[in-house]
């Protein structure tokens, strides 16, 4: 008597239907869940990113960039070997003395003889045409 | 060895889900928490999913999960919710709203007699009634000797018959 008084019990509240789970709890739950097997996300160096972004950027015609980048290089090359020769020159290069000079002068000179047509100093020109009118100036010039 | 990601996970939640909500409702008696002990025994799952490797039965490894978890969260509340669980009639019922008053009242009454039991008692007469496992089920799931189980189960059946018998007997001559 008291084991089928127990047993109605029982049934009765095994018959209970218990509350369901909210539906979206679902989504939720399993993306938390998902988000968990997912890689780790890698924090990328500046480099690589710089380097990704470059990749990127160049991918469609790479030829073209990497000889545009090549001119660049040869341009900058350039400009800072001139950069750096020229003061080098100028400092190796101490003034000539005046006995050099006058030497320079003389070879001047002398080549310009040979050639023969060599410019005298403005004193010698001076000599060569004497002060005259105006229109003789200009005979002598087109003869 | 990794679980297949979105299948597995997937498949647990669909098959067990249910069934481990209304297992950690009836403990927590709190819908946040519940969803919170829920999502934590998933995205472990997720995050090591070797745990299920050698797993003959499922549902009992992850009813202990979710028991192991309901207790850990007990403990956390301490004595605030020791109060709080003596008060679980006022809280959320694990049971489905009745459109009857009388079978209302029932349910009402019932949910705030499961919330006076003993954690352990309820765990056992929850799952015994309301998941249909054998005491070598709920030994298993609870890491209990299968004796425990049952007398933790007669024990806690009787406080609950003793506590609704007015109501019961009442609604039986109804009937």
């Amino acid at each position: 008597m008291m084991n089928d008084e127990m047993e109605q019990f029982e049934s009765r509240l095994s018959r209970l239907p218990l509350r369901k789970i909210p539906g979206e709890w679902r989504g939720e739950i399993l993306a938390a869940a998902n988000f968990c097997l997912s890689p780790p996300v890698t924090r990328r160096s500046f480099l690589s990113t710089f380097n990704h972004q470059l990749s990127t950027l160049l991918w469609p015609h790479p030829k073209a960039w990497a000889g545009l980048a090549a001119v660049w290089v040869f341009i900058f090359a350039l400009n800072f070997s001139m950069r750096d020769s020229s003061p080098r020159l100028a400092a190796k290069s101490a003034p000539p003395s005046p006995e050099v000079m006058v030497e320079l002068k003389q070879q001047q000179r002398m080549f310009a003889e040979l050639v023969g047509s060599y410019e005298a100093p403005d004193a010698d020109r001076r000599k060569i045409f004497p002060p005259k009118p105006h229109s003789e100036r200009v005979e002598i010039l087109a003869g | 060895m990794k679980m297949p990601a979105g299948m597995d996970i997937e498949r647990l939640y669909d098959e067990h889900a249910q069934p481990l909500y209304a297992f950690l409702l009836n403990f927590t008696r709190d819908e946040a928490d519940t969803r919170d002990l829920l999502q934590e025994i998933f995205v472990k799952l997720a995050r090591t999913p070797e745990l299920l490797d050698g797993i003959r039965e499922e549902r009992a490894f992850l009813i202990r999960l979710a028991h192991n978890a309901a207790i850990d969260l007990m403990r956390r509340r301490g004595t605030r919710d020791q109060t709080r669980e003596n008060f679980a009639a006022e809280m959320m019922s694990p049971f489905a709203p009745a459109s009857d008053p009388d079978e209302t009242v029932f349910r009402e009454k019932l949910a705030a007699a499961l919330g006076e039991l003993p954690a352990d008692q309820r765990a056992v007469v929850h799952l015994k009634l309301w998941e249909g496992l054998t005491f070598e089920q709920i030994a298993s799931a609870l890491e209990i000797p299968p004796n425990t189980a049952a007398s933790r189960y007669r024990y806690g059946l009787d406080k609950l018959r003793d506590r609704l018998r007015p109501l019961y007997e009442e609604m039986k001559k109804a009937e």
